[in-house]
């Protein structure tokens, strides 16, 4: 029996080892064979042909784009784009969030098997935009692309010397978002102006906020964090880091101190942005008022319709939008052309809508609002215009440039910020801790 | 004895797999590291060279240091209990009364086939403060009123970041124990029954001592692994750094450094650092073993 | 004897309780993997549902978790196979043989353990790149060779149990030297062998970062980054989530009781005895 074991498994690691190292070679070859179709930069057909076979109709494309992104639904995009350029193949390749940065840059640098279009998250653009990485847009014509773009979306995507290097079809605006039900119920009215009046300053709020705990006895929160704060105010203070300073806006502090006052007084259900909790009183009313991005809304159960006419979009006291989606050119890329033509799509009217039509991504393009807002209507938010509700809000945002810095700080002040409202700490020794941690990540940022 | 003939040609051909591999797949990118650490770059422009400055921030570094001390009081945590449960259980396993001895060793060994990501992602789900079972599970019990935000607390934190690692390799330490009490020959057990020892007494005069080069094994090994304990945290307290960074371990601060602030020439010389912390640790380990002879 | 049956229960009671821990987050995954997203994120759930179907069609409907389990077979074997052969031949190299510099080569190998894993991935990215080796299975397999824990058991168990004498007949046979290690060291080391191929494919089959970074093509990626991706497309959906973890444990676990008879005498063949 022991011998027959041991025979067995001299035998079978010899076997292994045949079959191994032949499917090895074999995996290596095919996948030589199929390398050239994976890297268009080889293939002869991987540029945009521009020879218009009518005026009216758009100029036949042709070849291979690889796209590399972190959000699934950019699938839908690729699909949309290929049906009306049937001459061209997008391969969209999608990688886990967390790691996707990490990859990015490792093929960057080496520029080996790298895409063609990259996918950048606002959360750490900065960084690529002042790289050598990204093409220039404005060279290719790309200012005109995105002429009417709302102007923050449209800044966002700019380097420090004011060339466009990356294009968004989405405007990530931020609302609190509502089950009209749970609404009726805690505070009376579903409308969404009535409700946003209701709540057009924190100290109203927290007056809310205390209300409905009370009502329902501590089972139904006003919003679901104070963490939202942090959100919401980034977009409404200053820089993080100014000529190589770190500046801490004093309205930091009146948020913090409005965080306190929130979780104390148990306005808030004390669930993290996106985690399951989140999820499920976003979807059962739980939380009255939910702070989220257009984005989010994939959050929302939607299956076989039931949230039909479910939800209203509210405003926050102040405008604000989270995260966002750009897309730019690899600057090594072979097929910029094709990848322009991409491009262009990405920032026409015509996608947005049917974007905003699929997927309830609100556009970046002022056309599709300026077209649409009064007759756009989201199924789960029954007879809202939501783009009216969003608009003026969007357009009058400030354009802010990305830098190096912000997003990573901001990271940082959440982190020990959101440390200090679980513990009740007091102001400043949360700032203590706070430039501690800058100090330490960026050695470079002079800190006081 | 050691009736070795001297074939040393032969020896250096069966042992050369290694090293040629090592030599290609490890050394190269550890050398290309040490380069990199004397460097200054971001991963966007060319590496500047900078000399010990990467060192020299590094040895002032705060954070560094209380990433070595929470890296050793969550490997503690971890290892203590650990080697005491599969020390206790190998013993019981080893007793001729006890039936279904595969069955139990095999069920111990299931959590060692899972990932530390998924583990992770499992136990964060469970102790999640909101919507968490064993929150939900401790007010049905009446235990506790309000739900308790573990990952708030700095020693629940590490304490649910060492019972993960606890629960995922004690079963692998109770295979090696298992496997050293066997070795033991039941000659000793029945001359020591004859003789009209105790069964403690037998435990503690005979198979721990014989255990000592299994504990040896065990013990290094788990200092190395131990030290470079990276995905629980990385996956578990919020954001992998628990309150006010109590849960960030070394290897998870070497990440942090290179992949999420991009300091690659930093988060080198912290991997430098932590490759002298380690082998300090583990000479410090095999020092103690030796003196005891 | 009375107080023996006692003793006895109570260890029986302290077994049952360890292997019931040991069973529960199975159990409770396989459960949650039933359920609808609602349920999971509300309720403690104890008896299965009836979602498995649909969170597995929205699964499937995002990734090929199949073809994910299917390549990372193929890697974990291969890597595998190389691994503990390698390892072999490494570890009986050290144990039989004299030559110089034996002890301060051991040691060397030793230290690589220290070196934390992490430490060289751009470096190796960039040298996969000059070898034109990345988006193949290669960078996956071909390191494996290099395990020094795997040397370091295998060369107690040659150290202790395999007699230098069995070398020295086989001379006398007029067989090879590497004759030696094929026909009579190999078969003599089954049991360690089988003992440390367990370690190494558990190792492999939950290695992330590395596929992460060197595979490009979503259908060539293993199943550990799918399901990695499965939490980023999914952020809400935890059903789809579970049902991919079930489908990346449950087979492993199978495999692993099918073959755990074989393993664990293996060890206990005398794996370790230092």
């Amino acid at each position: 029996m022991v011998l027959k074991a041991k025979k067995w498994l001299s035998g079978f690691l010899a076997a292994t080892m045949i079959i191994v190292l032949l499917a090895a070679c074999g995996k290596g070859n095919s996948n030589n064979d199929s390398s050239p179709s994976a890297s268009p930069a080889a293939s002869p057909s991987g540029s945009a042909s521009a020879a218009p076979s009518d005026s009216s109709a758009p100029a036949k494309l042709e070849g291979n784009l690889v796209v590399w992104t972190y959000f699934d639904q950019v699938k839908i995009l690729a699909e949309s784009f290929m049906a009306k350029n049937p001459g061209v193949k997008v391969d969209v390749q999608i990688f886990p969030g967390d790691q996707y940065e990490t990859k990015l840059m490792t093929a960057l640098q080496t520029g080996q098997n790298a895409p063609d279009i990259v996918d950048l998250d606002r959360g750490y653009i900065g960084k690529f935009l002042e790289s050598p990485y990204l093409a220039d847009l404005s060279a290719m014509g790309g200012d005109d692309v995105v002429k009417d773009h709302i102007p923050y979306v449209k800044e966002y995507g700019k380097s420090a010397d004011g060339k466009l290097r990356a294009i968004s079809d989405n405007s990530s605006p931020g609302g609190f978002w509502y089950v009209r039900e749970s609404a009726k119920k805690w505070l009376g009215t579903d409308d969404p102006d009535q409700i946003s009046a209701m709540v057009d300053s924190w100290d109203k709020i927290v007056d809310l906020g205390k209300k409905v705990a009370k009502d329902s006895g501590g089972k139904v929160h006003l919003i679901q964090s104070a963490g939202g704060l942090f959100d919401i105010m980034a977009y409404n203070t200053q820089p993080w880091v100014q000529d190589g300073k770190l500046v801490i806006d004093p309205k930091w502090k009146e948020t913090y101190e409005t965080q306190l006052k929130i979780r104390n007084e148990g306005v808030d259900a004390k669930l993290g942005f996106m985690s399951s909790g989140w999820g499920s009183a976003l979807n059962n009313g739980d939380v009255v008022l939910t702070s989220m991005p257009s984005w989010a809304t994939f959050m929302i159960d939607n299956k076989d319709g039931k949230a039909k006419g479910k939800f209203g979009v509210a405003k926050t006291p102040e405008g604000w939008f989270i995260g966002g989606r750009y897309e730019g050119i690899y600057e090594k890329s072979k097929n910029k052309e094709l990848a322009f033509e991409f491009l262009k799509y990405v920032a026409s009217p015509e996608w947005q809508l049917e974007n905003l039509q699929k997927t309830g991504n609100m556009p970046s393009n002022a056309l599709v609002f300026d077209q649409n807002q009064d007759s756009f209507k989201m199924d789960m938010l029954g007879d809202q215009l939501i783009l009216k509700a969003y608009a003026d809000q969007m357009k009058s945002l400030p354009g802010v440039k990305a830098d190096k810095y912000n997003e990573g700080v901001l990271s940082k002040w959440g982190k020990v910020a959101g440390e200090g409202i679980n513990n009740n700490t007091p102001y400043d020794k949360v700032v203590q801790a706070f430039k501690k941690e800058v100090k330490n990540t960026y050695p470079e940022i002079k800190v006081e | 004895m050691k009736s070795k003939v001297n074939k040393s040609a032969y020896g250096y051909l069966f042992i050369s797999p290694f090293f040629i591999a090592y030599a290609l797949f490890g050394l190269v990118p550890i050398l290309y590291t040490l380069y990199l650490s004397l460097t200054k770059w971001d991963g966007f422009s060319d590496p500047v060279y900078v000399g010990l400055a990467n060192y020299e921030r590094l040895v002032h570094d705060s954070f560094f240091w209380q990433t070595i001390s929470n890296t050793l009081i969550i490997w503690i945590m971890s290892i203590v209990p650990q080697l005491i449960l599969a020390l206790l259980l190998a013993l019981i396993l080893h007793e001729k009364f006890v039936k279904g001895k595969h069955f139990f060793r095999a069920v111990y060994y299931f959590p060692n086939l899972i990932s530390t990501v998924t583990l992770g992602v499992i136990f964060s789900l469970m102790f999640d403060w909101q919507t968490g079972s064993i929150n939900k599970l401790l007010i049905n019990i009446g235990l506790i009123q309000d739900p308790i935000n573990w990952f708030n607390s700095p020693w629940w934190t590490r304490a649910i970041i060492a019972s993960i690692t606890m629960w995922q390799y004690f079963g692998f330490n109770l295979i090696v124990f298992v496997a050293g009490l066997q070795s033991i020959s039941s000659e000793v057990f029945e001359a020591a029954e004859v003789d009209g020892a105790t069964k403690t007494q037998m435990v503690f005069k005979i198979t721990l001592p014989l255990l000592r080069p299994v504990f040896v094994f065990t013990f290094i090994t788990s200092v190395i692994g131990g030290l470079q304990l990276f995905e629980g945290p990385l996956v578990i307290g919020n954001g992998g750094d628990g309150p006010g960074n109590s849960a960030r371990t070394m290897i998870l601060y070497l990440y942090e450094t290179s992949f999420k602030a991009f300091d690659y020439s930093y988060g080198a010389a912290i991997a430098y650092g932590v490759f002298i912390v380690i082998m300090i640790f583990t000479a410090i380990t095999a020092r103690a073993y030796r003196l005891k002879d | 004897m009375k107080g023996n049956i006692f003793v006895r229960t109570i260890c029986y009671l302290f077994l049952i309780a360890v292997a019931i821990t040991c069973l529960l987050p199975f159990y409770s995954m396989i459960i949650t993997s039933t359920h609808n997203n609602t349920d999971i994120a509300q309720k403690l759930l104890l008896a299965p549902g009836d979602q498995l179907a649909a969170n597995y069609e929205r699964l499937m409907h995002s990734v090929n978790i199949w073809r994910g389990l299917w390549n990372t077979a193929f890697v974990t074997v291969a890597a595998t196979a190389l691994n503990v052969y390698a390892s072999a031949m490494v570890g009986y190299g050290f144990s039989k043989y004299n030559f110089r510099f034996k002890n301060v080569l051991f040691i060397g190998l030793l230290a690589t353990m220290m070196i934390p894993g992490q430490l060289g991935i751009i470096g190796f990215y960039k040298l996969m790149e000059s070898f034109h080796m990345l988006n193949t299975y290669w960078p996956l397999i071909l390191p494996s060779i290099s395990s020094a824990f795997g040397v370091f058991m295998i060369r107690q168990f040659v150290d202790s149990s395999v007699p230098t004498e069995i070398l020295e007949s086989g001379r006398v046979d007029g067989y090879g030297e590497v004759q030696i290690f094929h026909r009579i060291i190999l078969p003599l080391m089954t049991p360690v062998l089988a003992t440390y191929a367990i370690f190494s494919f558990i190792g492999k089959w939950n290695d992330f970062l590395t596929p992460m970074i060197i595979l490009f093509d979503n259908n060539k990626q293993t199943l550990p980054v799918m399901i990695a991706s499965l939490r980023s497309a999914f952020v809400s959906d935890f059903g789809a989530q579970y049902v991919g973890l079930v489908v990346s444990v449950v087979p492993i676990l199978v495999f692993f009781s099918a073959m755990s008879k074989r393993i664990i005498s293996g060890v206990s063949a005398g794996a370790v005895k230092g």
